[in-house]
């Protein structure tokens, strides 16, 4: 906007050179003018001087012939209109005129400009001996000729401002369109790299819905299979045991195998949003309150836990599954801090206008968030980009399943919240979980 | 009879009278010529001297005055007083002299003479000398200026040879008024 104020300082200083530049022509062009008249009067006044000294003899001898012949020599100049000699009493000799330019009785000429003509009165001398006048008469140049023979020059001059004062406006203009169009590129950059943002966390999002659609197929499948295996091994049970309550190791050791699996598809169910859910009013605030002992025993004595609970709003979620992943994420907050350190748990009541951080399909509203903040290692982006993704694990083989932070994921999810994780190598661990607020209560 | 012879004498007397006062009244325009003629030369003897430059040593001073010297009969009189009167050349006031003696003519600056008579001495007297000669035509001599009459004009021819050889130098503004103009052979 300041830039398209009336005042713009390049514009003016062109201007100012070119009324400056006009302003030095004109004066030159007066000075010229004036050195020209001087000039004309100079060269009039030579002439009447060299007629006077050519008519010296011939006004002392009153020979007017001689006389005539000195006058008629000056009619080749054609800027001369009348010449006039006279001798000591007063008497015109000799003269010519052009047009109607009456020679005067008396010869008088004061050597300027006026009324176009230039008239100069000389005495004839000799030796100091005053003899006679002569009386010359010259057309000064016409104001419109001197003024056309300057025209070529006061062009130029204007031509040259009008230049600078173009110059610089379109150059002042081109500045601005460049300041414009640079704005204009870094928000197209921003909205690029807010599209490629939102891409990527929609192309995340269709990737979890197609992972945890196949592996929500297959662990359902799989979980009525387990089913259908451990009901026959309760029947193989029965008819084994010679004596009840002595078990028959083997197949103590089968229905152990098929509780991992069972709990391991119930994992994955949970990831792919299709575990069976209870879901009622709670208060996040408080069930965080009642897990304190629980908490405090899961992250250890190396860890410090720091809890502010500012939430007031009910969420409706299934509390078991919220306690679990609560706990999944302490004990996440423990692995990442092995030399101790601090577990931050918040809750807040916010309202959300847009999304808190890489969420597709996010609908801005009242949340009750959920945070986690651990100050241990962190993770690169490239770890966080998959850190829900199933069976992703930096823990080594053997100690996780790559399912905890899928299944939380799935859980939220389901119960229609965001998740949001925040991390950078060595600067800690942030996560959030956003739930909806509900107007119900427990009653 | 007598008395006839008395009234003729009478009247041819009268008539005589009557003749010569018709011839004077027919002659005095052709006599009035000659005086007009006069103060032009009176005038233009008075004007030579801005044309001329003498030698050093021409005048005692610088303010000394330039003398114009008539010898012989005088035909231009007052005239020549006239023209004179509060005339200069540079410092120099001009002066009429008349001379009694024509060998005085050696001390003039301008020598002028119309007198046959005294022409040739006078003429001699002033050769070598710085003086310039000026005589009317028909002299047995002629100056270095010799007045002539040209219809109704006065004009004068010179002799540019014989200035020279008085060191007098004659401006060309003169030289080109002249009716003609005798120069030395070189």
């Amino acid at each position: 906007m300041s830039r398209r104020a009336r005042f713009n300082p390049p514009a003016i200083a062109a201007l100012a050179a070119a009324g400056f530049l006009l302003a030095a022509g004109i004066l030159m062009a007066r000075y010229e003018d004036r050195l020209y008249s001087d000039q004309q009067i100079k060269s009039v006044n030579e002439q009447a001087h060299i007629l006077a000294a050519s008519v010296a003899g011939a006004v002392a001898f009153d020979d007017a012939k001689a006389a005539q012949e000195f006058v008629q020599a000056l009619t080749v100049n054609p800027q001369l209109l009348a010449a006039g000699v006279y001798d000591d009493a007063g008497r015109r000799i000799a003269g010519f005129t052009r047009g109607n330019n009456a020679l005067p009785e008396v010869p008088e000429g004061n050597g300027e400009i006026e009324a176009g003509r230039i008239e100069v009165a000389y005495p004839v001398t000799q030796n100091g001996n005053r003899l006679g006048m002569v009386f010359v008469r010259a057309a000064a140049e016409p104001a419109g000729r001197r003024i056309a023979r300057y025209a070529g020059l006061i062009l130029l001059v204007t031509m040259g401002a009008l230049v600078i004062v173009v110059l610089s406006v379109s150059q002042s203009a081109l500045s601005r369109r460049a300041g414009q169009l640079a704005a204009v590129n870094r928000r197209l950059q921003a909205e690029m790299a807010e599209r490629a943002r939102t891409e990527e966390a929609l192309r995340q999002a269709h990737k979890m819905e197609a992972v945890g659609q196949l592996s929500g197929g297959i662990a359902h499948d799989f979980n009525n299979l387990i089913m259908i295996v451990k009901g026959n091994l309760r029947l193989l049970r029965k008819r084994l045991d010679p004596a009840p309550g002595q078990p028959v190791p083997y197949i103590a050791a089968a229905e152990e195998a098929l509780d991992r699996a069972a709990a391991l598809t119930q994992r994955i169910l949970a990831f792919s949003r299709r575990q069976p859910l209870t879901p009622v009013p709670v208060r996040l605030s408080v069930l965080i309150e009642g897990m304190g002992q629980l908490l405090k025993h899961s992250v250890g004595d190396t860890v410090e836990i720091e809890t502010r609970l500012h939430a007031q709003w009910w969420v409706r979620c299934d509390v078991n599954q919220m306690e679990n992943v609560i706990l999944n994420l302490a004990i996440n907050a423990r692995d990442a801090m092995p030399n101790g350190g601090k577990l931050t748990i918040e809750t807040r009541d916010v309202h959300l206008a847009e999304a808190p951080g890489d969420i597709a399909d996010f609908t801005p509203g009242d949340y009750v968030a959920l945070t986690l903040r651990d100050t241990g290692m962190g993770m690169d982006e490239e770890t966080r980009l998959r850190a829900v993704d199933p069976f992703f694990t930096t823990k080594p083989l053997g100690k996780g399943t790559g399912l905890g932070l899928s299944m939380t994921f799935g859980f939220v999810r389901q119960s229609g919240g965001y998740l949001a994780i925040d991390s950078a190598p060595g600067k800690g661990t942030k996560v959030a979980l956003y739930m909806p607020r509900t107007e119900e209560t427990s009653g | 009879m007598g008395r006839h012879k008395g009234r003729d004498l009478r009247a041819a007397v009268k008539t005589s009278i009557a003749c010569g006062l018709a011839v004077l009244a027919v002659l005095m325009p052709a006599g009035a010529q000659p005086s007009l003629e006069n103060p032009v030369k009176a005038a233009y003897l008075s004007k030579f001297a801005p044309f001329i430059e003498w030698p050093a040593g021409a005048f005692a001073t610088p303010t000394a005055p330039l003398v114009i010297c008539v010898a012989g009969a005088d035909p231009l009189g007052a005239n020549l007083d006239r023209a004179v009167q509060g005339q200069k050349t540079g410092e120099h006031p001009l002066t009429v002299r008349r001379l009694a003696e024509p060998e005085a003519a050696a001390d003039c600056h301008i020598l002028y003479t119309a007198d046959p008579l005294v022409a040739g001495a006078a003429l001699e007297a002033a050769a070598a000398r710085p003086v310039l000669t000026v005589t009317d035509s028909g002299l047995p001599v002629q100056g270095m200026i010799s007045f002539v009459r040209v219809g109704n004009n006065l004009r004068f021819d010179i002799d540019e040879a014989r200035a020279q050889e008085a060191r007098l130098v004659i401006s060309s503004k003169l030289l080109a008024l002249a009716r003609t103009v005798r120069r030395s052979p070189r």
